[in-house]
């Protein structure tokens, strides 16, 4: 598959995604020039693409000379996150703590549950006047003029 | 004792680059790895090591005038430092004397 022009939609993303002035642009066209490969461009798009991706991160240096191996580890760039899987509301408390935390509730005081259960009834009473008050307030509200559209 | 995080990639890319002289650009250079290090490189990769070598002062750059031929694009041209050739030479020690006194990579007389 060759042609003389480079692909439009690969021109339209690499402008889009380089910043103004990036001679990787330049580059890729005048290689274009002597390849002839619109397939040969896409890829090298989708690796500019990828590469404009991964450039805020550090490499992982296979030859990594420095004369503290963990102090040079440390550099590489981590993107390490906790996530909640359990949907536990309590911090440190996963699924099965609160498994565990119900359960003893249930054993030592079962009129407990009654108790939230009126917590919860009341707050979810509470919470919709709440919101049907602000609606009914904010379609009375009248909007104040514009200064744009004062005579 | 100042530190080298030099990664395989980026110390081709500085040999690359010392090979094709004071001239070198983007193309020239990913055009010399695939010729003399046997594999294709993309050169968005190239570029990102690039900017990564002259962020951390072991390259700098200076841009061309534009050109026809590059859709009135212009060339930025690359040139080694000083301190990226100590990088290099660095590297190259270390790998030498990791190299030495394995019996597995000498050479076979016949």
């Amino acid at each position: 598959m060759t042609t003389r022009h480079p692909p439009r939609v690969a021109l339209w993303l690499l402008n889009r995604i380089l910043p103004a002035g990036d001679p990787l642009t330049g580059d890729l066209v005048e290689e274009f020039g002597r390849r002839g490969s619109r397939l040969w461009f896409w890829r090298q798009t989708a690796g500019a693409v990828l590469a404009r991706r991964e450039r805020n991160r550090l490499p992982v240096a296979p030859l990594g000379l420095t004369d503290d191996p963990v102090d040079g580890l440390t550099t590489v760039d981590r993107h390490v996150r906790t996530v909640n899987l359990t949907a536990s509301p309590i911090y440190g408390i996963g699924g099965l703590g609160l498994v565990a935390l119900a359960t003893l509730v249930s054993i030592m005081s079962p009129a407990s549950w009654l108790v939230a259960l009126i917590i919860v009834l009341t707050g979810l009473v509470l919470g919709g006047a709440l919101a049907y008050a602000r609606g009914r307030r904010g379609a009375s509200r009248v909007p104040p003029a514009s200064p744009l559209t004062r005579g | 004792m100042p530190r080298n995080l030099l990664t395989d990639f980026e110390l081709m890319i500085l040999l690359a680059t010392l090979r094709v002289g004071d001239e070198a650009y983007g193309v020239q250079i990913a055009r010399e790895i695939e010729s003399t290090g046997g594999r294709s490189v993309l050169l968005g990769a190239v570029y990102a090591a690039l900017e990564r070598l002259e962020r951390t002062d072991l390259m700098v750059s200076r841009l061309g005038e534009p050109t026809g031929e590059r859709g009135g694009r212009a060339k930025r041209f690359f040139r080694v430092t000083p301190r990226g050739l100590r990088a290099v030479k660095e590297t190259q020690r270390a790998l030498m004397s990791l190299w030495n006194g394995i019996p597995e990579l000498k050479e076979r007389r016949t």
